[in-house]
């Protein structure tokens, strides 16, 4: 395969003398959904946060396109084209679309006005709408404030976001938890969506037979480790289940450390 | 990878749009009569309707004056408490900042007019740079109150409405202290000559100042990157921090400002009456509160609306002149703005129901 937009190598991290991360590794290619998954306390949330630059791994080393990225010094993964949605959407409700997915990074108008901070929305609302209209799932104006959107379309909006910002690679921990079915349908087509164009998308879920019908790669974690890396193909309930709990020995160990 | 092709929206994803949570596509009426500043403008043009049906003085051009002259304070700490509230933070220490910055500006005008007995007098041979220094004490006395106010909310947590109430608390006793419990007298009255009573073209130069300021605020706040930001942060304070704006750094800022406005309306009172009003501020912060949020702006942050409070803070300032001249007791007006309040949010919770 080609050069990973991310290649994560034996990453270590301890709190003390509880030891989160024993050496996971991964690689994630431009344009392929993989799904994080692992039981409560296996370490994915500690791994995400690592790759995400959240929190300074001990030990191991990370790749943006092939570029060694310099983990002493402060690492945060959205300045190598990488964002993440979190968990629990961090959208303003009563700004509009286009504010929310500018916020922190408005467009102000050109000369003077732009010095002293002028907006300009309408390139934001016209940008905003341009990344809507890529999306299979409907949103409103982008004028329109984020207060009257339903779940589903919140979640989509804050991956939007994240796209729009993302030059490689999103990071998604548990983007559909909060979701009711239909909604949870939304997300997911965006998030195809998403990966048809390019970029790598890590998942955290819960939501197994969900990331059955999503992903197209599957890293089951235990114990700190990456212990199974399934393609599609190979992943079944039953052999996923069996990686999480330790009780089949994985088929294939090519994300395992040498060290182990 | 994942062989999914695009598609259009199902059935079932348009639904979402009509039958979804109100996801309303309002054409500009319905964005009109939607408005809360809207609304609040229809009242008050009823409430000046019916005081000038009532009375033939209340249009009169010295009446106007008048309610001019005594709403211009309230006009700009309501302006003011608007962008705390917009930011999720309020300050009901304004009316104390005002009395505070007001001894200060009078103590110094007073000090530096002349010597003593000069002054006693009554002549200020410096009275010029003595209330162009006053001035400045004023508003510098009032940014510091303000800051005190924001290092407190700010650095040590301490929720805006305890931190303003201990200050309300303070600033008024060390207002009595300053000044000895009595109002400062034999302030230079150039300052009512030429600012507190002069008017331009009719209009008070009080009310100029504050409607500058006024519209200076609301550009800042509707259509700079500041105003969106401080929307931002009462909005939702994590969902500003995640995208690296400095939500602290921003509420001190405001607490500056406001509290620096608070101190420029200490000078537009002593500049009135050429004395300070120790007693006159009880009701100050809330009236602005008050005024603030019947235009529009929400307790808890992320909206708020200029014109709205504008139009809130006249809406008393009217009732109160208008009740005087058509011969009422001046106390329904407290009781008119307490019910416009009420009635004003619950139709402001009606209009935006939201979904979780």
């Amino acid at each position: 395969m080609s050069t990973p937009v991310l290649l994560a190598k034996d990453i270590t991290k301890s709190y003390g003398h509880v030891v989160a991360l024993r050496g996971a590794s991964l690689e994630l290619h431009a344009g392929e959904v993989v799904a994080l998954l692992g039981d409560n306390g296996a370490g994915k949330s500690t791994f995400i946060k690592a790759l995400s630059g959240a929190i300074k791994p001990d030990g191991g080393k990370i790749e943006v396109l092939g570029q060694p990225v310099d983990l002493e010094s402060g690492y945060r993964a959205q300045d190598y084209g990488i964002d993440t949605v979190y968990q629990d959407l961090a959208l303003a409700p009563d700004l509009s679309l286009a504010e929310n997915i500018y916020l922190g990074r408005e467009s102000v108008r050109p000369g003077l006005l732009g010095k002293l901070g002028v907006l300009d929305r309408r390139t934001m609302a016209m940008d905003a709408g341009a990344a809507f209209s890529q999306l299979s799932v409907k949103l409103p104006s982008p004028r329109s404030s984020v207060a009257a959107l339903s779940g589903g379309q919140r979640q989509a909006v804050a991956i939007a976001r994240s796209v729009m910002w993302a030059k490689h690679a999103i990071f998604m921990d548990e983007p559909t938890a909060a979701l009711g079915a239909r909604q949870t349908e939304i997300v997911c087509d965006t998030i195809r969506d998403y990966s048809k164009r390019g970029l790598g998308i890590l998942i955290i879920s819960h939501d197994l037979p969900r990331m059955l019908t999503l992903a197209d790669r599957f890293l089951i974690m235990r114990h700190g480790r990456v212990a199974a890396n399934l393609t599609r193909e190979e992943a079944t309930m039953p052999r996923i289940l069996g990686a999480m709990l330790g009780e089949e020995a994985p088929a294939d160990r090519s994300s395992q450390p040498a060290q182990a | 990878m994942n062989s999914v092709l695009k598609t259009a929206p199902s059935p079932a994803e348009s639904n979402e749009l009509v039958d979804g949570p109100q996801v309303r596509e309002l054409g500009r009426l319905g964005t009109l009569l939607g408005s809360t500043t809207f609304w609040v403008a229809v009242v008050n043009v009823f409430v000046i309707a019916a005081f000038a049906v009532t009375s033939p003085n209340f249009l009169q051009v010295s009446n106007v004056q008048n309610i001019l002259f005594s709403g211009a304070q309230i006009l700009l700490l309501t302006v003011g408490m608007t962008l705390l509230l917009a930011a999720g933070e309020f300050d009901i220490s304004i009316g104390a900042n005002v009395i505070v910055s007001s001894v200060v500006s009078a103590k110094v005008m007073v000090a530096l007019a002349g010597t003593p007995e000069q002054v006693l007098a009554g002549e200020y041979p410096n009275a010029g740079n003595a209330i162009a220094i006053g001035v400045v004490a004023a508003i510098l006395t009032g940014a510091v109150f303000g800051a005190v106010n924001g290092i407190l909310v700010t650095k040590f947590k301490i929720s805006s409405f305890i931190t303003t109430l201990g200050m309300l608390g303070m600033g008024t006793g060390i207002a009595r202290v300053i000044s000895n419990g009595t109002n400062v007298a034999n302030i230079p009255p150039a300052i009512q000559e030429d600012f507190g009573i002069k008017t331009y073209l009719g209009i008070p130069a009080s009310a100029i100042l504050v409607a500058a300021i006024a519209a200076v605020l609301w550009f800042a706040l509707s259509k700079t990157r500041f105003g969106l930001r401080t929307l931002a942060i009462g909005s939702s304070r994590e969902a500003a921090l995640r995208v690296g704006i400095k939500a602290d750094r921003y509420v001190l800022g405001l607490f500056i400002l406001v509290g620096a406005l608070a101190g420029l309306a200490g000078v537009i009172d002593i500049s009135r009456f050429a004395t300070t009003n120790l007693g006159g501020h009880e009701g100050t912060a809330l009236a602005a509160i008050a005024g603030a949020v019947i235009g529009g702006a929400s307790l808890w942050g992320g909206r708020a609306s200029i014109p709205g409070a504008v139009l809130g803070a006249l809406l008393a300032v009217l009732l109160q002149n208008g009740l005087v001249i058509v011969g009422l007791p001046v106390f329904y007006q407290q009781v008119a703005v307490g019910a416009v309040l009420i009635i004003a949010v619950y139709i402001d919770q009606r209009s935006t129901r939201r979904t979780t």
